[in-house]
């Protein structure tokens, strides 16, 4: 998955010498392949996220094509308002890659976690928000970020959870979901996004359960939730971020005016997390491993 | 053209941009619009004088030009200043002036970038700067000799972003970029010294990579000469003026007296304001 981004933003810079690489001082092995092939864009702003975003706002303002790279945890967590007021207050053409997502760096603690990162950027004005679950949806995203030609923020989570699709998806329309399974019309269906839609296929298989993946969360088609919903006996949203303001509150936000429906929202509980460990470890802390999902998703299966 | 040939050039403005016109229409704009943030602006009037009279460029007259020269005004509550200036050059008329802050009029209390003529958006201090430095380095990219200015507030200097802003303008070498800090020894709550010592502006950019000068920021001849000095000097080196100012400049009754960053004009205080200008009431 961190192959394909590499090689499409690769491809995107060779192509297009207005594409810049701008990172905080962050990215180590992943940028290898740009620093060779690209040197004259690759650009280290120094540990300094806040002015590295109004920069990537202001050579957007002179005809550039700013890629700017840092863990989610900063990029865009720490730099919110250089995002809102200098970037998508006018609809400049930057994409905001924010790496790590979720539990990544479950060693290093609250700090290099981000679980509110989707929460934040959903509610900023004209800003376009992908979340890619592997490796061709990667590829996906990234070359939606360019073609958008506007604001963008991509989030990159866990990138090792192996492949949803079974190849190259071709051009992802903004806020098309993604169906991965079919299932039983008389049972839930799952909308996963990012890391968790490996879990959500894993958990399915043997329920018959539908499972569409999320890769565009903002903007979030209608239409398509609305056609999972009444294709499904209910809804459960699985993510590797906050309950609050994520994929669960963008999907009950359509489905409660659309298509009412009940929502099961399967995400980071509202709290930090309390001790260090293994990813997998920390999606235990936080009730997300594949045992407790399938606990919940099958209490909520016999509720209906 | 550059600059450094032809240092104090004028470029065909000099009968507009006289600060005491200027600061009328700041006051009509303010008194229209029951705003506040007079003294903010009059600080940085005859800044703006220069820049506009003898140095910025915009081919056609026209605000968006692709190949202008950039004034960032990172200290947005300084906008009414910029808007008086955007009157002389006929990119706002005088229903613009006189209709500020009337419901659904384009013109807000601090610089939006949507409007022609403005750069960024700012009021929440610390922005402009870094989007400057962008501006810059796209500039520096592409190798025309356009030139970027950013006017910052000495209060506006408690933010962070410009510290990192100004580590990353020396380090790659901008010298198409000025940051002029508009010194007039305020900010919201106090005097600069009372809140957040600055200590020595000058010493503290110059080892920063930048270089330097302070001038007396509200004497248009100090202005004009340290602008043209700054261009020719420092090859490879970001520019840094620092300009004494007075915060509310012009008006006797409002000059250092900070409660003018926050207070409305009233029917009284406008008509006294515009006598202390020497213009007759109207």
């Amino acid at each position: 998955m961190r192959d394909a981004f590499s090689s499409a933003l690769v491809r995107l810079a060779l192509a297009d010498p207005r594409v810049l690489l701008l990172t905080g001082d962050h990215g180590y092995s992943l940028f290898d392949e740009f620093r060779k092939r690209c040197p004259g864009q690759y650009i280290n702003a120094g540990i300094a996220e806040q002015n590295m975003v109004g920069m990537a706002a202001g050579l957007a303002r002179v005809g550039f094509r700013p890629f700017v790279y840092g863990l989610a945890a900063f990029v865009p967590i720490r730099t919110v308002e250089q995002i809102k007021l200098d970037v998508a207050h006018d609809g400049l053409p930057v994409v905001l890659l924010g790496d790590g997502a979720g539990f990544v760096y479950s060693h290093l603690g609250t700090s290099h976690q981000s679980t509110e990162d989707i929460a934040c950027t959903r509610a900023i004005p004209s800003l376009e928000v992908l979340s890619p679950a592997d490796r061709f949806e990667m590829t996906a995203s990234v070359d939606r970020a360019y073609e958008a030609n506007g604001p963008v923020y991509l989030r990159m989570g866990k990138s090792d959870r192996g492949d949803v699709h079974a190849g190259p998806i071709g051009t992802l329309s903004p806020g098309r979901l993604l169906q991965i399974r079919v299932g039983r019309a008389d049972r839930p269906g799952l909308i996963a996004t990012g890391s968790m839609v490996c879990t959500a296929v894993e958990v399915a298989a043997k329920r018959e359960l539908s499972v569409w993946s999320a890769p565009s969360l903002k903007p979030l088609s209608a239409d398509d939730v609305s056609a999972a919903a009444s294709g499904s006996s209910g809804l459960i949203t699985l993510e590797e971020h906050s309950v609050l303001g994520g994929l669960g509150a963008a999907i009950t936000e359509i489905t409660s005016e659309r298509q009412p429906v009940r929502v099961l929202r399967i995400g980071v509980p509202d709290r930090f997390s309390e001790r260090c460990g293994t990813h997998g470890y920390l999606l235990q802390e936080h009730g997300l491993d594949r045992a407790a999902v399938e606990r919940r998703v099958d209490e909520f299966t016999a509720s209906i | 053209m550059s600059f450094d040939e032809t240092p104090g050039a004028d470029n065909g403005h000099e009968m507009r941009f006289d600060p005491a016109r200027m600061r009328r229409t700041v006051l009509e704009m303010a008194y229209a619009g029951s705003t506040v943030h007079i003294a903010c602006a009059f600080s940085i009037i005859e800044l703006m004088t220069v820049l506009y009279r003898h140095h910025l460029r915009y081919p056609g007259n026209d605000p968006r030009a692709e190949g202008r020269d950039y004034l960032v005004l990172s200290k947005g509550h300084g906008v009414m200043a910029q808007y008086a200036c955007m009157h002389e050059l006929g990119w706002l008329n005088d229903s613009h002036i006189l209709n500020y802050f009337k419901d659904g009029s384009d013109l807000k209390g601090l610089s939006d970038s949507r409007v022609p003529g403005l750069e960024v958006t700012s009021g929440s201090l610390g922005h402009g700067f870094s989007v400057g430095v962008g501006i810059a380095m796209g500039i520096q990219r592409k190798g025309t000799d356009q030139k970027v200015y950013a006017i910052v507030g000495d209060g506006e200097l408690n933010e962070g972003p410009i510290w990192e802003g100004a580590l990353l303008a020396a380090h790659h070498k901008m010298d198409n970029l000025m940051l002029i800090v508009d010194k007039n020894g305020f900010q919201a709550m106090g005097e600069t010294g009372e809140v957040l010592a600055l200590g020595d502006l000058s010493a503290k950019f110059a080892s920063f990579g930048f270089e330097t000068l302070e001038i007396d920021g509200n004497d248009e001849m100090e202005v004009d000469a340290a602008i043209c000095r700054l261009w020719a000097s420092g090859r490879g080196r970001p520019k840094a003026l620092i300009a004494r100012t007075v915060k509310g400049k012009g008006v006797p009754f409002m000059e250092s007296d900070n409660r003018w960053h926050y207070t409305r004009l009233n029917a009284q205080t406008y008509a006294e304001a515009i006598k202390a200008l020497g213009f007759s009431e109207h």
